[in-house]
């Protein structure tokens, strides 16, 4: 196992926009964060919140404002060959239209001189797309390009694997398939997987850890079972709504839904909210608990508004 | 390196339709010249006639195809597959699965080398068909195909076709060089061609803009920065090759007065040698600083 962590990043800044001040958009501002060697990383964010910045700088294919980006203790920038150790989709797999799949693998692995025949039709295999590796990807339907992008970036058999949303598009046996076979790199191949995706089900089933960014800010980071431990989701229905959510505002974090409150609290705090209802003169006609969920935490702890990506 | 030229070959060959339309048109118009020709010789005795009494020899023929590249018009119509080539990879938003995977810097060097080679070859099978189908045609025609083939002969054409042959990979790396840079500014490929098409037509029609302006000024040494030009140079190095002088150029810029133009075959590469070095690490530069996922 490395013993160094697989990206560390260090107050990492990106400033997109001219040299006037208004202009300026602060897509990352100051992040820090390790993701330890072997594991599972979540990166999630609503859309604009910076993920993709964050993961086009540590591939180097954008430069920093500020702040450096590590991968396996070395220097991204500086030591551009570090990121043979990488396999990455970003933003969806792109590739080029008029060449079969198998030549398009295998212009990648010659681009960054590892070509192997043999790893390559065991990647086509891998990710089903045998049968169909000979045909122009221009053919090719959304999912068939994702599988395509997860054996590109594969190809390097790397360390690290950098995935920015890589079950879009694909149907749910497909979804429940690449996660799998992701779960699988890091458990059977000791690989890490840095994986973004707004799909917070699919985060929570297979990741380790999980760092939360919202406008360009870490918000909350940590194995996912402690940021979860303890924490309820307790839905009420009461009346007035307006006056309920002005007791609890102050103490727990209150959202509104469907002409109730969800409020997220440690489960000894379920009868301290009932009580203080039913003090503040509110009438209280439902209180149902449940297990807080990914979801329901991201919500809390991001709120809403979306800013850069 | 290699890997990456093989990649590179891949992607140029692979686009069949770029390649087949802008490149393998050359050659393959070649063998449909030569069959128009023999269907036309095959029903008219006049054309018969004159290809038993021309004197092309298969020399002029492998050397001569290469005149199509080394001269302006050639290299227009090289632009829009350079253009392709380079500002293609912004469009196909494919750079950013090619970037981290090598440097920048190799990954444009490699490009610009790749694509010489590729026209450069593509040439080199079209003279081999100009040469051998006239060569055909002048047999059936009864006429006499030369010259004979002696090691001085052999020796004589191989010197001159390497050179032109090098020419022409200067002057693809030009053109280039200018689709490259404006494909990578305007991330376009249309863009790409569109400016680049003007920059090489303004930089051959300079001469007219450098006499008006010698003519104002009452000024003869800025006609002479037309020496320095790639149009000129290209032009002057082709002479140089075919006909072993200089091509002088007569730029008058008033009633009587008027400057001569006429560079040694050393200077003109030498400033060729500039052009490309400076066009291609301009283009490397602007790659650098980019972000290719934008």
């Amino acid at each position: 196992m490395e013993s160094q962590p697989a990206i560390h990043i260090e107050h990492l800044v990106k400033t997109f926009g001219g040299l006037r001040k208004r202009k300026r958009i602060q897509a990352v501002r100051d992040i820090s964060f390790e993701v330890p060697a072997g594991t599972v990383y979540g990166f999630l964010g609503p859309n604009g919140a910076g993920k993709t910045t964050t993961i086009r700088m540590l591939l180097d294919l954008i430069h920093p404002t500020r702040g450096d980006a590590y991968i396996f203790g070395q220097h991204v920038h500086r030591n551009h060959g570090v990121l043979r150790r990488v396999g990455a989709i970003v933003e969806g797999a792109m590739f080029y239209n008029f060449l079969s799949a198998r030549r398009n693998l295998e212009v990648l692995a010659r681009t960054g001189d590892h070509y192997d025949a043999a790893r390559i039709d065991s990647l086509l295999e891998q990710v089903g797309l045998t049968p169909r590796a000979g045909q122009r990807v221009k053919g090719y339907s959304t999912g068939m390009k994702q599988r395509l992008g997860l054996a590109a970036a594969l190809l390097s058999d790397p360390d690290l694997l950098i995935l920015d949303e890589p079950t879009n598009g694909l149907d749910p046996s497909g979804m429940h398939e690449i996660r799998s076979f992701i779960r699988d790199l890091a458990d059977r191949q000791g690989k890490t997987v840095f994986l973004s995706s707004h799909l917070l089900g699919e985060i929570e089933q297979i990741c380790d850890r999980v760092a939360i960014i919202n406008r360009g800010q870490i918000v909350r980071e940590g194995v996912v079972a402690d940021l979860l431990a303890g924490k309820v989701q307790l839905h009420v229905e009461a009346d007035p709504i307006a006056q309920a959510a002005a007791l609890l505002n102050e103490r727990w974090p209150v959202v509104s839904v469907n002409g109730g409150l969800d409020i997220t609290a440690a489960r000894e705090d379920m009868p301290h909210i009932v009580r203080r209802l039913v003090e503040g003169g509110v009438d209280v006609y439902q209180a149902v608990s449940q297990r807080q969920t990914l979801e329901d935490y991201f919500l809390a702890v991001t709120g809403d508004g979306p800013a850069h990506d | 390196m290699i890997n990456l030229f093989r990649a590179e070959w891949a992607k140029i060959n692979g686009n069949r339709w770029v390649s087949g339309c802008m490149i393998w048109i050359f050659p393959i118009g070649a063998v449909a010249i030569m069959l128009l020709l023999g269907v036309i010789m095959a029903f008219s005795s006049a054309t018969r006639a004159s290809f038993a009494t021309d004197n092309s020899g298969w020399n002029d023929m492998l050397v001569g195809t290469w005149s199509i590249l080394n001269n302006p018009l050639g290299r227009l119509l090289l632009l829009g597959f350079t253009a392709v080539i380079f500002a293609g990879e912004y469009q196909w938003s494919t750079w950013k699965n090619v970037v981290p995977r090598s440097r920048r810097v190799s990954l444009i060097l490699t490009k610009f080398f790749t694509l010489g080679v590729f026209v450069v070859f593509a040439f080199v099978i079209m003279s081999i068909l100009l040469a051998v189908g006239w060569g055909i045609l002048t047999w059936i025609a009864g006429g006499h195909y030369g010259p004979r083939v002696t090691m001085d002969v052999v020796r004589d054409v191989a010197g001159d076709y390497g050179l032109a042959a090098g020419l022409a990979f200067i002057s693809t790396l030009i053109a280039a060089g200018f689709a490259a840079l404006a494909g990578m500014l305007t991330r376009s490929i249309l863009g790409g061609v569109l400016v680049s098409f003007a920059v090489t037509l303004g930089e051959a029609a300079s001469a007219i803009g450098l006499s008006i302006i010698a003519f104002f000024l009452d000024w003869a040494p800025v006609l002479k920065l037309y020496r320095f030009t790639p149009t000129y140079n290209l032009l002057n190095v082709n002479e140089w090759i075919v006909n072993h002088q200089a091509v002088v150029m007569d730029m008058s810029y008033g009633d009587t007065k008027h400057v001569v133009l006429s560079n040694s075959m050393e200077f003109s590469l030498l400033a060729l040698g500039v052009w490309i070095v400076g066009l291609i690490a301009l283009t490397a530069y602007w790659f650098q600083r980019q972000d290719v996922t934008s």
